[in-house]
């Protein structure tokens, strides 16, 4: 996993946890979505995996190279004073809303329990910014042996990111969390209904506008695909 | 210099020659006003007479210089679209084109019906990739007399412009394209997406749960202009060329080769400013030229 940090005052400033930018990136043709990882200044981070050239390209670039960026996109976390415990829980990749979660959980006055799980310690982030902090791995190489859901203990409010069979897990244990699902991504502005999300009551709604934040149990889990990268996989 | 953008096409007049394609910019409401000051006009998100959920995701993959989209006319239906977006529509600087869809010539009549004489409606885009379903489920547009007989029934019931959006998936254009204008058409758009498929290697089945999508974006481009002039040879009615446009040279394309406006469309998702750099582009590009409007621009139009 690679960050890279952009200059985007105006994003910057005005960044919810939860929320997206679009980048155009070299060697393919859509842009592709990011959650903003941490902010800090007039910069804004993403993290990535490179799954294909397009984030290979992303995280070989070198300082004061330029990238178009687009955001902020989407809906973020909806966080209200009141609750007084929040857990986060993050898989994979998924770890890249938590930063900014965490950091508008705490400003809100509650005590925040980060809950991070990989395949294995090599795949798990070193971000860990929680009052308590629990990591899980697949193999038992780090943490808990299992996943993230596991080894997670209730909150009052939960915040949920990672692969969507993550995330039907999570919607199972805590129909009231707010999950950050992945879809394929077309604009990110809500015209090409690319990013339809199937919802419970029946009908799609689109990540990229309503979302990408959802109450678990709003969610059509057995409709929403996997989220699978184009490359060829093991 | 100041180069004049103005033009009217197939009963409308516009401001500029670069349109919002159907499906690519929603009901208008989505991209931000800023973004508008240059646009020559906007085709509405396809509409049917009732809601449609649309089909389920994955909807769109990226492919070569492009992608491919199944998004199965999702909509709110016509009454939605007359309460909540043509009032809208009423108060911009721009017409606003509904882009119509239906399963019978019925349908396609009674479409037009419910919309003719709504404020904030300035025309009408037939789209004929359709299916007909009495018909086995033939596509309208693959067969000039069901063609032509949407047209017709769409042409009877209003005074509106009528443009009639053409498939590049026929053996001969022009014949769908003479077929259509015969039929009463104001004018043509060219191309609707081709239809194409993409397939999941790691689960050996099709990427788009729909099975096939249409193409878009600048991998139709060369094929795109090639049957937008094809079409523009075969009639004396306008055509619209659209096809992977992304850049004015892209749009100056079309336009040489004998259409009379372009729509953008895909170039939208990947940049929201796509269409006003692309009329700034153009006339840019005529003043360079020392053209002072677009009916100045040579256009390479042999007729058949």
């Amino acid at each position: 996993m690679g960050v890279v940090s952009m200059e985007a005052p105006e994003i910057a400033a005005t960044v919810r946890a939860g929320q997206f930018v679009n980048l155009g990136l070299a060697g393919v043709f859509l842009r592709r979505p990011f959650s903003v990882y941490r902010v800090d200044g007039d910069c804004i981070e993403v993290v990535l995996k490179a799954v294909g050239v397009g984030t290979a390209g992303l995280l070989s670039m070198l300082p004061g190279d330029l990238v178009s960026c687009l955001g902020p996109l989407g809906a973020g976390f909806d966080l209200t004073a009141g609750p007084r415990t929040a857990v986060l829980v993050s898989g994979g990749v998924g770890v890249a809303p938590m930063p900014l979660a965490a950091r508008e959980a705490r400003a809100l006055g509650m005590r925040v329990t980060w809950v991070h799980g990989a395949r294995s310690s090599e795949e798990l982030c070193s971000e860990a910014d929680g009052d308590v902090v629990i990591w899980a791995t697949d193999d038992g190489s780090r943490g808990f042996a299992g996943t993230a859901v596991d080894a997670a203990p209730d909150g009052d409010v939960v915040l949920a990111c990672g692969p969507n069979r993550m995330l039907a897990a999570a919607a199972e244990r805590w129909p009231e969390a707010q999950v950050a699902v992945e879809t394929y991504m077309g604009c990110g502005t809500g015209v090409c209904l690319g990013c339809a999300v199937p919802l419970k009551r029946g009908g799609y709604d689109r990540a990229c506008k309503e979302g990408p934040i959802y109450r678990a149990a709003d969610i059509d889990w057995v409709t929403l695909p996997a989220h699978l990268p184009y490359a060829i996989t093991a | 210099m100041t180069v004049d953008m103005g033009l009217a096409v197939g009963g409308l007049k516009l401001r500029g020659p670069v349109l919002a394609a159907s499906g690519t910019f929603g009901y208008g409401t989505e991209v931000p006003l800023l973004e508008r000051r240059a646009l020559g006009g906007m085709v509405s998100k396809g509409i049917l007479l009732r809601p449609r959920a649309g089909t389920p995701p994955p909807r769109i993959v990226e492919t070569p210089s492009g992608m491919l989209n199944a998004i199965g006319l999702q909509g709110p239906g016509v009454d939605a679209l007359i309460r909540d977006y043509a009032p809208l529509w009423a108060s911009w600087d721009f017409p606003v084109l509904v882009n119509i869809n239906a399963e019978s010539v019925a349908e396609y009549g009674e479409l037009t019906a419910r919309l003719d004489g709504v404020p904030g409606v300035a025309g009408f885009e037939i789209n004929i990739s359709c299916p007909n379903v009495e018909q086995g489920g033939l596509y309208f547009g693959n067969d000039p007399r069901a063609a032509a007989a949407v047209t017709e029934a769409v042409r009877k019931r209003t005074r509106l412009p009528v443009w009639v959006k053409l498939t590049p998936m026929v053996t001969e254009i022009g014949g769908i394209a003479r077929a259509v204008e015969s039929a009463g058409a104001d004018a043509l758009c060219a191309v609707n997406t081709f239809v194409g498929m993409s397939i999941d290697l790691n689960a050996n089945k099709p990427r788009l749960s729909f099975r096939t999508g249409g193409l878009s974006g600048p991998a139709i481009r060369p094929l795109a202009v090639h049957l937008a002039h094809q079409a523009a040879r075969a009639v004396r009615i306008p055509v619209i060329g659209v096809g992977g446009i992304m850049r004015a040279e892209d749009a100056l394309e079309f336009l040489v080769a004998g259409c009379t406006a372009v729509q953008v469309g895909t170039a939208t998702f990947v940049n929201p400013r796509a269409i006003a750099e692309i009329h700034d582009g153009i006339a840019a590009y005529l003043e360079l030229r020392g053209y002072s409007s677009l009916a100045d621009l040579p256009r390479y139009l042999a007729r058949d």
